[in-house]
């Protein structure tokens, strides 16, 4: 799914998009740099790791040298990528060659985790304290419970039998991209609703939080704080105690939000409260490509184009109603078939067959899914079939020419097009053709030179 | 082959077997420079150094990626062993270097101390030529290896890297042999990085076989800057990166009789077995040779 790295790039985009000023002084801090390294393309943290110990500029000819010839593009976008992310700095010479340096912040930070490791703002809190911590089984069907309530309130705010905290300004803030709601009309799910109900839960998760930190500039807070509080986060071992004191009041306040999406766990002792990192929050700093924590799957598709979903969660039955037609439901089961008019239905809202496919497969069952293919040959290639059906005309922005003066001047110029690999159609009896619309200037002066 | 290539691997996720070699007596003579001369000076690296850099490349490595995995093995005259493995424990304890350095530092000491001990045992000679036990170590590596391949289907991309110090063991000619025919099947680069003073043959055709890289850094002051640079790419990286090509390879062999490495030789013409001289009866599968060669230094290659 092409989707969940655009999702990715654009988080990455917001911690670049933050002034220098600001980036510089969140790189004091290990955590944030190991996890904007990780995020790196793996070209560009082999360069970081590269110069992490070289203090002198390197001119970016000598580091041209260190790629093949062919693969030039991907050193371009290795280092552009660095740039971007102020974590190395151009210098700019009198005689216009630049190079390159480490922001020197980013340098020491990471010196000194190679050396003597990172430590955390806050120690876990002891047993005797918090007493019995939940296991990580109950923890993590607690995320999950969480993350899949506040994605079916997000998606039918109407349905949801457990709402969560979240006010429903804040829902709004998060249906902005997902729903589309004209007045006098049901919210109805735009394209990238869709394909944000078809990623991954960790694509989704960044998602959300990024719109939340875009959002959180009209609360007041600042986006650099929430950034480095949840990368920071992230390091955090999963499923230990960490006390609510140590927060500051933006981060407390921030936390109870990341309750509600799953990300934490919030608990209150006799005199303290504290927090428990679920799986959610960890895995946040894991690159978007890694599938570890892929969910068991619980869709089997059948030659006859029949679904049977094993699942008891509302929210994937809304799903499949994206592209299936639901025939019955019973407690632990839905069965559906996908037919001809609910894909185009599909279609009609954005949704590629693609799409389709590839969550039918990543969400296979594992019974079938030990089997190649996951989903049956015949369905994966009607759905494609059905969807090229709609594409099977193409739209080409041309001009008409008629009206030559005379059979020379109207070969010449049909001539030409074809040279030009313009000319859609031409009538040589009426004197009449048509060439593709980007080369209307070409034949223009063409036509105009004097012959 | 099937198995391997119908695997998926993550992006840029790496499992990387770090081999290192403690040889006491390479590492009594690099420290007390016997090596002698200005030359040897930066030629050889005391042991700590040397333990410095690999632990902060262990510690860049796991930095790279979450999912990134180190198994470090020691390499004794005596015996190998596991050091550590970043997969068991603390996979998310990032900020606790220090701890993880100290371990493997308690570790080495232990391992060291039950390598000399099985020394002693045996009874084995002692010289300052010893070599290092690099085929059980390469044989653990992969036999590491093929449990992360059966593990699931999701794994992180495997790769060796073999840092020896101390001279080939011309002994283990065999069994290295094997153990980087089985690299080769199972499709697992052998890097190897050599901080000693010769090259090392072996390894120039482990990485040569496998697809590795093969590096004797000149400067072995800035021996992390080596690890980091070329050793710390990432296969898949590796496919756009100008890195180290191996100026040359020795394909000698080692005979299989007196355990020499030899330029010319008589060759087994049913089971390819090497030996510096002529035999009756093969050794090795028992075929027998009843032509006689009349002189055996005047031919190129016999074979009998």
């Amino acid at each position: 799914m092409p989707q969940v790295r655009i999702v990715a790039k654009n988080f990455m985009d917001m911690v670049a998009a933050l002034p220098a000023m600001k980036l510089d002084k969140l790189y004091e801090s290990t955590f944030i740099c190991e996890a904007v390294l990780r995020y790196l393309p793996p070209l560009a943290k082999k360069y970081a790791l590269q110069m992490l110990f070289i203090e002198s500029p390197v001119t970016a000819k000598s580091m041209e040298e260190w790629v093949l010839p062919e693969a030039l593009s991907k050193h371009r976008v290795a280092t552009d990528r660095l740039l971007q992310l102020r974590v190395f700095l151009e210098i700019g010479d009198r005689k216009k060659e630049a190079s390159y340096k480490m922001n020197p912040t980013f340098q020491r930070s990471m010196q000194k985790y190679l050396v003597q490791g990172g430590t955390l703002p806050r120690e876990p809190m002891p047993l005797s304290v918090t007493n019995r911590l939940p296991t990580l089984e109950d923890l993590e069907a607690y995320a999950n419970k969480q993350w899949e309530c506040f994605l079916l309130q997000l998606i039918n705010s109407s349905q949801a039998e457990r709402l969560t905290n979240f006010s429903t300004s804040m829902i709004k803030v998060f249906q902005r991209g997902i729903l589309s709601s004209r007045e006098n009309e049901a919210p109805r799910l735009t394209e990238n609703g869709f394909q944000f109900l078809l990623m991954d839960t960790n694509a989704q998760l960044w998602y959300i939080i990024r719109e939340y930190i875009t959002s959180s500039e009209d609360r007041g807070v600042d986006p650099t704080d929430l950034i480095s509080f949840l990368l920071e986060l992230s390091f955090h071992t999963l499923g230990e105690a960490y006390s609510m004191n140590s927060l500051t009041d933006v981060q407390s306040k921030a936390i109870k939000d990341l309750a509600d999406l799953g990300l934490v766990k919030l608990q209150q002792g006799r005199k303290e409260s504290w927090f428990i990192p679920t799986k959610l929050v960890t895995n946040l700093s894991v690159s978007l490509s890694d599938s570890s924590s892929r969910k068991q799957g619980f869709v089997m598709v059948e030659t006859n184009f029949r679904i049977y979903a094993y699942s008891t969660l509302k929210l994937h039955s809304e799903i499949l109603k994206l592209f299936s037609r639901i025939e019955y439901q019973l407690p632990n089961l839905i069965v559906g078939a996908i037919t001809k008019e609910s894909l185009y239905a599909a279609f009609e809202n954005g949704i590629t067959a693609e799409q389709i496919i590839s969550f039918l497969k990543q969400n296979a069952h594992p019974r079938v899914a030990e089997r190649v293919p996951a989903v049956p040959e015949n369905v994966t290639d009607q759905i494609r079939l059905w969807e090229t059906d709609r594409n099977r005309i193409e739209m080409i922005l041309s001009h008409l020419y008629e009206d030559f003066p005379s059979k020379e001047v109207f070969e010449a110029a049909s001539d030409y097009a074809r040279e030009l690999g313009g000319l859609l159609w031409e009538d040589s009896k009426k004197m009449r053709l048509i060439v593709n619309g980007e080369l209307h200037q070409q034949m223009r002066d063409f036509l105009r030179r004097p012959k | 082959m099937t198995s391997v290539q119908t695997k998926l691997y993550s992006d840029d996720a790496s499992l990387v077997v770090v081999l290192i070699d403690v040889n006491p007596y390479f590492w009594a003579t690099a420290a007390s420079g016997v090596g002698g001369g200005v030359n040897h000076s930066s030629a050889t690296i005391p042991f700590a150094k040397f333990l410095n850099s690999m632990i902060a490349f262990l510690n860049s490595l796991t930095l790279l990626n979450q999912s990134n995995q180190v198994v470090l093995i020691a390499t004794g005259i005596n015996s190998c062993g596991y050091i550590y493995d970043s997969g068991t424990k603390g996979s998310e304890g990032s900020g606790k270097v220090m701890e993880v350095s100290s371990e493997i530092l308690r570790r080495l000491e232990e391992f060291v101390d039950r390598d000399k001990k099985l020394g002693k045992l045996q009874g084995m000679a002692v010289g300052s030529n010893v070599s290092s036990l690099v085929s059980g170590s390469l044989s653990l590596a992969l036999c590491y290896i093929q449990r992360v391949f059966r593990s699931g289907a999701i794994h992180p991309q495997p790769r060796i890297l073999c840092l020896q110090a101390s001279p080939d063991g011309p002994e283990q000619y065999v069994a290295i042999m094997n153990a980087i025919f089985s690299a080769q099947r199972s499709m697992v680069p052998i890097d190897s990085c050599v901080v000693g003073m010769q090259n090392s043959a072996f390894l120039q055709q482990a990485s040569y076989i496998t697809g590795g890289v093969y590096l004797k850094p000149p400067q072995l002051d800035g021996l992390f800057e080596y690890l980091a640079s070329v050793f710390a790419t990432d296969l898949q990286s590796r496919n756009f990166l100008h890195l180290p090509k191996p100026a040359g390879v020795d394909f000698r062999a080692s005979c299989f009789c007196h355990k020499k490495t030899i330029d010319m030789g008589y060759v087994c013409s049913v089971c390819l077995s090497i030996f510096c001289k002529h035999h009756k009866k093969c050794s090795t599968c028992g075929s027998e040779f009843n032509h006689v060669p009349q002189n055996p230094n005047s031919a190129s290659n016999l074979k009998s």
